[in-house]
């Protein structure tokens, strides 16, 4: 299998201070959906620009099927279609006007575009509002909208921004079993941006975590999550906690124990087990426990582990959200409603 | 430039337009208002009553330029002043695409920047010179109703309304290729709009297109010589009554159009290919 997008060492510098990419290197595969997972501000969207042609490089090179992105942009565009994190669809256009406008951008043939624009607006749930004004659109018809503009032209790799961002839970379930049904279709390369760890953990074949511009972890999202090791259990001592430390290592099957913000992270194969002897062991101590908590490998232990801090909830959904998201993603996968 | 892009984007400017009538009765109003209450107010022909009749003429034509009144000599300038101020929508236009999102579509398109200026820059010259025709119509029009109105003193041949159409033409081209190269260029509304001011006023007040000819300062009418406007509602005066402030054909002012029309088309090509270019 081929490599479908390649880049190497890409930087982008903003007014000769601002890293926003700071020597990103990474390869996805033909066929492959992969995410870039980070916090806002970690330079996902300056990157997918750069891939994009959007935005020169600072430093790097990059390839996207088989062409140098920076020295073809006008080839390139005709290759790859982009889903921006925004509505970009005209608003006194109808959805059927805005993408007989994006074929003719993109050079689908003219006898060709009839068939291919009601195709996309029947596979996207647009037929029935196909001649009104997009401004009359709800978010989700807009985000749907935004995907067939994208795609009208079949492009061999689909780059999405953040393409579910504002989508409830059930809007998100179903913009991803579109994406998902379109690769299995076409065999579309698919590169994403995401800072929903669900979405990332649920749709990609491989992630990358982006950080301050740098990528800090890369895998299959159970290569991340094996990575950690294990469970990790959370101690929430009361008061000075240094002499539990020792104590803790000392257990059976304990592979890290880490300070972090108040709390001790406890790596270990089975939390469950260990909990009793944790609590045992800060009993013995005469070190009273505030609280004590269980979590299975995640990608928000994985983000916790390469970048040192918790993965910041008010720029993520919430767990409610995510739970519901999980949910409806795993029933449209199984055809269910 | 390809030609299905082009059409592509032209047609997508026109159904904007067409659903948009409040903008186009907008851009109306204004010559309408100078024509039905500055044009009927400002009436300089009074000030001739004074002199004795056999030296009215020679006055007149120092004054208007061989046109028999200040509303008719006034009625060319409107189409100079229309030329101007209907092509500012082009630039704002742009300025709106960015903020909300389409621009950033297009240009992530295969589509060239010359594709996506030149299909703005047709829709921009185009409007002008139908907007031009209607403010003449309503100018004739008014004549007819017992008001001040249009009276072409000279029959108007068809490569004088050729010259006509080509000199509103070329003026428009220009402006909207100016007012392109702002919108490309500029960020914010509020900056457009102020620097569009900035330009309009000076051009048009230092321009024959509202002030009539003899009694403009001898410095004033050098400087309003060159002013593209101008040139342009010099082309219609010769076509309409028969002089203009130079002895020369109507083509020698159209070919100062065309330079200066040509000098700001390349000005804003060069900023718009800039502007839609990778930034780097």
């Amino acid at each position: 299998m081929t490599d479908a997008i390649v880049a190497e060492g890409l930087s982008k510098t903003f007014n000769g201070t601002v890293k926003a990419v700071d020597g990103v290197s990474f390869s996805v595969r033909e066929g492959e959906i992969y995410g870039f997972l980070g916090p806002n501000g970690a330079g996902k969207t300056t990157t997918l620009s750069l891939l994009t042609a959007v935005l020169g490089p600072t430093a790097g090179r990059a390839t996207v099927d088989g062409l140098d992105v920076f020295h073809n942009p006008h080839d390139l565009k005709q290759r790859i279609g982009l889903v921006f994190q925004e509505s970009t669809a005209d608003q006194d256009l109808t959805g059927r006007e805005n993408l007989e406008l994006a074929a003719a951008l993109f050079a689908v043939p003219l006898r060709d575009t009839p068939k291919r624009v009601g195709y996309l607006l029947d596979r996207l749930a647009l037929a029935d509002s196909a001649d009104r004004l997009v401004k009359t659109y709800s978010g989700g018809m807009r985000r749907r909208l935004e995907l067939a503009v994208g795609i009208v032209h079949s492009p061999r790799v689909l780059f999405l921004d953040e393409p579910t961002l504002g989508l409830d839970p059930q809007g998100r379930a179903g913009f991803w079993k579109i994406i998902e049904d379109l690769r299995k279709e076409h065999g579309m390369t698919v590169f994403l941006t995401t800072h929903y760890l669900d979405e990332a953990d649920g749709m990609c074949d491989r992630i990358a975590i982006i950080d301050h511009g740098r990528i800090v972890a890369s895998g299959t999202p159970s290569e991340l999550k094996d990575r950690i090791g294990g469970d990790v259990v959370t101690v929430r001592p009361l008061g000075d906690a240094s002499a539990l430390v020792p104590a803790l290592k000392a257990l059976p099957g304990v592979t890290a124990v880490t300070p972090q913000d108040g709390t001790l992270r406890v790596k270990c194969p089975s939390g469950d087990v260990l909990i009793p002897k944790i609590v045992g062991a800060a009993t013995g101590l005469g070190i009273a426990l505030a609280g004590i908590s269980l979590r299975r490998p995640s990608l928000d232990e994985v983000f916790l582990e390469y970048t040192g801090r918790e993965y910041r909830e008010d720029e993520g959904p919430t767990a409610t959200d995510r739970a519901v998201f999980m949910t409806r993603f795993q029933n449209a996968r199984q055809g269910r409603r | 430039m390809n030609v299905r892009r082009w059409a592509a984007l032209t047609r997508r400017e026109l159904l904007k337009i067409s659903r948009n009538p409040a903008a186009i009765v907008t851009s109306l109003m204004l010559p309408i208002l100078y024509l039905v209450l500055f044009g009927q107010g400002f009436n300089f022909g009074s000030s001739l009553n004074s002199l004795p009749p056999a030296a009215r003429p020679a006055a007149l034509h120092t004054l208007f330029l061989g046109a028999p009144d200040y509303f008719s000599y006034f009625s060319a300038g409107m189409v100079g002043f229309v030329g101007v101020t209907a092509t500012l929508f082009v630039g704002a236009n742009v300025i709106f695409d960015k903020l909300f999102g389409s621009l950033k579509r297009t240009a992530a398109s295969p589509a060239t920047a010359t594709d996506i200026f030149g299909a703005r820059l047709v829709e921009g010259s185009i409007q002008p010179v139908a907007l031009a025709f209607l403010v003449l119509g309503l100018a004739i029009l008014l004549g007819d109703l017992g008001l001040s109105g249009l009276h072409v003193t000279v029959g108007i041949t068809v490569l004088g309304a050729f010259e006509v159409v080509v000199a509103i033409l070329l003026l428009s081209l220009m402006f909207a290729s100016l007012f392109l190269a702002l919108g490309f260029t500029i960020e914010q509304p509020q900056t457009y709009f102020a620097l569009v001011n900035a330009i309009n006023l000076p051009v048009l007040l230092t321009s024959a297109a509202l002030y009539p000819w003899g009694a403009m300062p001898a410095w004033l009418q050098g400087v309003a010589s060159y002013n593209p406007v101008t040139l342009a509602v010099e082309v219609l005066r010769i076509n309409f009554f028969g002089d203009a402030f130079y002895p020369y054909a109507a083509w020698v002012y159209l070919l100062g159009l065309i330079a200066w029309a040509a000098a700001m088309f390349t000005i804003a090509t060069l900023l718009t290919n800039r502007a839609l270019a990778p930034k780097v």
